[in-house]
């Protein structure tokens, strides 16, 4: 199998599961933003879950030069003759995923296949950039697991109370954020009420995937795959992890509304 | 018992040990379910490969005690040379700030031996301790929005390499050569290393 590169907009990369396992030498996880969507993709066309995909965030046209299957993640598997074309829009999510019956071959570079802008590994796809085949073996199409369709993110509420104004929580909680355009896979930025901060001095602390970071602006930055280990911004609250699929499926401009518990005692705060 | 707190429903986050970054990496990822770790100057955080139940929560304060008994050799790391040239932007800033003359800031410098204490900030961002205290800064009040990847620069007692073109606030002295400070075999810099800069 072969494809070509016809057209590529926006953030445009092969994605895998990610490299878990070096976050103590400053390597964040990577791997897809939404995972869940990145196995469906893979699952469509009986791919094993961490099989090479492409997530497009943004627009892709690819062409077969050799008769391919392909598969998104909200379409079914389709087959491709040589010369043909096909296209895929995240509209109107944030984000799709492209899997190609066997894989995309990508170089296995420190434990993953995937582009890791921040580590400089792997690159935005390019028009006239040519893909072959990793050749995975067929596996057994699974069932997928079911996701939460609608109500609002779920948030653990922490690790770091003192750093913020009483009230911050319940402003987080009751408000609705937009998510901003200038979001990426380091962090997706949100707009809406600040939250109150106090002056308790900033120290760089060990970061996590789905943590909304605060700077002194009081707006929120949900961390993603991408994110620095450390960061001086006080955590307010982090994504639960079965949520993070959602958020991050938010079309950019599109709003969120979050709801938190304490995770000691699994009190609502709301 | 050693407190925690949770950071998320697959990380927990607890105060540092008395030990060296890598021997806590180490002990803290053959924890059941770690799959990575991050130590921070006055932190840890160990994440988890699934949520964990209340039965692993319940042992966690006990391990975090054995951290500070864990085997730990602070002479494991090694020795590593790095080529200087001391042409930064901020070297007169630097000068001027510590009532040094820029010769004496370069010379003080390339004279110490450095440990990587942790790593964080982007990837392969060694944050390197045992700059003399005669170079002690606070950061810049402004950050810059992009410093070249190679530069050297100092911070309060630590210096660094930036690994990668990226924003920076700290001073900035020089840059180092011939070497990539991270690549497709992973950082140059290990926690531990022990890191001298020649001009």
């Amino acid at each position: 199998m072969s494809l070509v590169v016809v057209r590529a907009a926006g953030l445009v990369t092969v994605q895998d599961l990610g490299r878990p396992g070096r976050m103590h030498e400053a390597v964040p996880p990577g791997g897809a933003l939404v995972q869940g969507r990145l196995i469906a993709a893979n699952r469509a066309v009986q791919n094993p879950d961490d099989a090479p995909a492409i997530e497009v965030l943004g627009n892709l046209v690819i062409r077969a030069e050799q008769a391919l299957q392909v598969a998104t993640d909200t379409s079914s598997p389709r087959t491709l003759a040589a010369g043909d074309e096909f296209a895929v829009t995240s509209e109107p999510r944030r984000v799709a995923y492209l899997a190609v019956r066997g894989g995309i071959s990508a170089p296995l570079v420190l434990g993953g296949r995937g582009t890791l802008l921040c580590a400089g590994l792997g690159g935005l796809l390019r028009a006239g950039q040519r893909f072959t085949g990793a050749g995975l073996a067929v596996v057994a199409s699974r069932p997928l697991p079911a996701e939460r369709a609608a109500g609002p993110i779920r948030l653990l509420v922490g690790p770091d109370p003192d750093h913020f104004a009483p009230g911050a929580l319940e402003l987080l909680v009751s408000s609705e954020y937009r998510i901003l355009p200038s979001s990426n896979r380091v962090g997706t930025r949100l707009d809406g009420p600040a939250l109150p901060r106090t002056g308790a001095p900033e120290v760089s602390r060990p970061m996590v995937i789905g943590a909304l970071e605060v700077p002194r602006d009081g707006k929120p930055i949900v961390l993603g795959p991408e994110h620095p280990t450390t960061g001086g911004y006080p955590i307010v609250a982090v994504v639960a992890a079965e949520d993070l699929g959602r958020l991050f499926s938010i079309r950019l401009g599109g709003t969120v509304r979050f709801t938190g518990t304490f995770p000691t005692d699994e009190t609502s705060v709301r | 018992m050693a407190d925690w707190v949770p950071l998320g429903d697959r990380a927990i986050r607890f105060a540092r040990p008395p030990r060296s970054a890598q021997a806590l990496v180490r002990a803290v990822r053959a924890w059941p379910g770690v799959i990575d770790v991050v130590v921070a100057r006055h932190d840890v955080a160990a994440y988890f490969d699934a949520a964990p139940g209340a039965p692993e929560a319940a042992a966690w304060p006990a391990r975090i005690d054995a951290l500070a008994t864990a085997p730990d050799d602070p002479a494991a790391g090694r020795d590593i040379a790095l080529r200087a040239i001391y042409n930064g932007p901020d070297l007169e800033h630097v000068a001027a700030a510590t009532g040094l003359s820029s010769d004496e800031v370069c010379a003080r410098h390339a004279a110490a031996t450095y440990t990587v204490e942790t790593m964080g900030f982007s990837p392969g961002f060694a944050y390197l301790g045992g700059l003399p205290a005669a170079l002690e800064l606070p950061r810049r009040t402004t950050p810059r929005t992009r410093v070249p990847a190679g530069t050297i620069a100092i911070a309060g007692l630590q210096t660094a390499v930036y690994p990668f073109d990226s924003p920076g606030g700290w001073h900035l002295i020089g840059s180092v050569t011939g070497v990539q400070m991270f690549g497709p075999d992973g950082p140059l810099l290990q926690l531990g290393d022990r890191v001298r800069f020649v001009s």
